[in-house]
């Protein structure tokens, strides 16, 4: 399947998932499970496109505090780590080892140049993303990639261990107050900080979402484990802003990209 | 035609790159955003495809023989949102392209901003040049 193709299948299927859900954007309202009224709650309305992340600004408190045992990654929007330098995660052995041993030309292949990152390194990245947002589901579609996430918030858990795993993961969802709170595990493995540092099949998701008073921007924080890696846990502090009106582009990712970039070795 | 390539390590301008060079496609790792270089040369083709658009070049090196240059460029798609196109340069014209020398030596820079022959800045300027 082309990556045009690709990017059609993947938006006319979050679009149909979502319509089926029958959308409710910011008002969640109908009957229980058992059958009675069901209280009429309102949530935030995270629906819309959102502009590149970037890094959170100062103003932008980060309502909860950090969990104990926890890295703050300064990488998250404009900045990014240098070479060696892994923000502050306590690497074990094996990992690290690997870390230190890759090579920025061991990513220039056919093979890799259009493989994307994981949930861990798109989220934060200068690209757009849509949400469409409904009861029980929501669909990130991201611009990088032309990737898409599924956040289930219908109380469903996650699949079995030996479920596939995807860049994007598995994600389940649940509202505490404003805030959207994101589990996701069966993610493959990728990329922790674009400099070597790879997370394995078992690394684990907490992301937390809520907006603005105005709710014209889009915060976040991730959190993320994976104790076959990292001793410690990463977090990063992102941001959008909210743009009616456009739309994210197909990526349509080329590998034939890295030949000029062999081609100029010497 | 005249070609030339201009090779400038400034104070400010190094500055400047450590302020605005951004970066996520494993930037940091690839270019050295210590140093900022100029190249001016022909444009021998423009690739507009992502992830990195390409613009090849023909830069005349002081001592007078054509090298090849590569420019890598933001993604495709944050360009469109500048105002760039698939024809926004041609084969044959002349441009100076600014931005940071890659950590190898090789003859590939990444693009900060692109002059055409007349001075215009090519796409919107943006603040914080992305990497991606």
């Amino acid at each position: 399947m082309t990556s045009a193709l690709r990017f059609r299948t993947s938006a006319v299927l979050a679009a149909a998932a979502v319509a089926s859900l029958a959308i409710a954007h910011a008002t969640v309202s109908g009957q229980s499970r058992s059958g009675a009224p069901a209280a009429r709650v309102t949530r935030p309305d995270l629906a819309g496109y959102w502009a590149a992340g970037r890094a959170f600004r100062t103003a932008e408190k980060d309502p909860a505090p950090l969990p104990a045992n926890t890295v703050l990654l300064t990488d998250a929007g404009a900045p990014e780590l240098a070479p060696g330098n892994f923000g502050g995660l306590k690497v074990k052995p094996a990992a690290l080892a690997a870390a230190l041993k890759w090579k920025p030309s061991d990513e220039m292949t056919l093979a890799k140049a259009c493989q994307p990152p994981s949930l861990v390194y798109t989220m934060q990245g200068p690209f757009p993303m849509e949400i469409d947002q409904a009861t029980e589901l929501i669909v990130m579609r991201l611009e990088y990639y032309d990737l898409f996430r599924v956040i289930y918030l219908d109380g469903r858990g996650h699949p079995p261990a030996d479920a596939p795993h995807s860049k994007m993961g598995h994600s389940t969802g649940r509202w505490e107050g404003a805030t959207l709170v994101v589990d996701t595990t069966h993610v493959a493995a990728s990329t922790i900080t674009n400099n070597g540092l790879d997370h394995g099949d078992n690394v684990h998701f907490v992301e937390r979402f809520w907006l603005s008073a105005d709710g014209k921007t889009l915060m976040a924080r991730q959190e993320f484990e994976d104790a076959d890696v990292i001793e410690n846990r990463g977090a990063r502090l992102m941001a959008w802003d909210r743009q009616p009106g456009e739309r994210i582009y197909p990526y349509e990712c080329d590998p034939t990209f890295v030949l000029n970039y062999n081609s100029s070795r010497k | 035609m005249q070609i030339s390539k201009v090779l400038a390590i400034l104070a400010v301008a190094l500055a400047a790159a450590t302020a605005t060079a951004s970066a996520h496609h494993s930037f940091a790792v690839f270019f050295d955003d210590t140093k900022t270089i100029e190249i001016t040369g022909s444009v021998t083709e423009f690739r507009f495809s992502n992830p990195h658009a390409i613009i090849s070049l023909d830069v005349k090196n002081k001592d007078g023989a054509v090298e090849a240059w590569k420019a890598e460029t933001n993604a495709v798609t944050l360009l469109k949102r500048r105002g760039w196109t698939k024809d926004s340069l041609k084969v044959g014209e002349v441009v100076t392209v600014d931005g940071w020398p890659s950590r190898d030596g090789a003859s590939y820079i990444r693009m900060r901003t692109i002059k055409k022959a007349d001075g215009t800045v090519l796409g919107t300027p943006v603040r914080n040049q992305r990497a991606d």
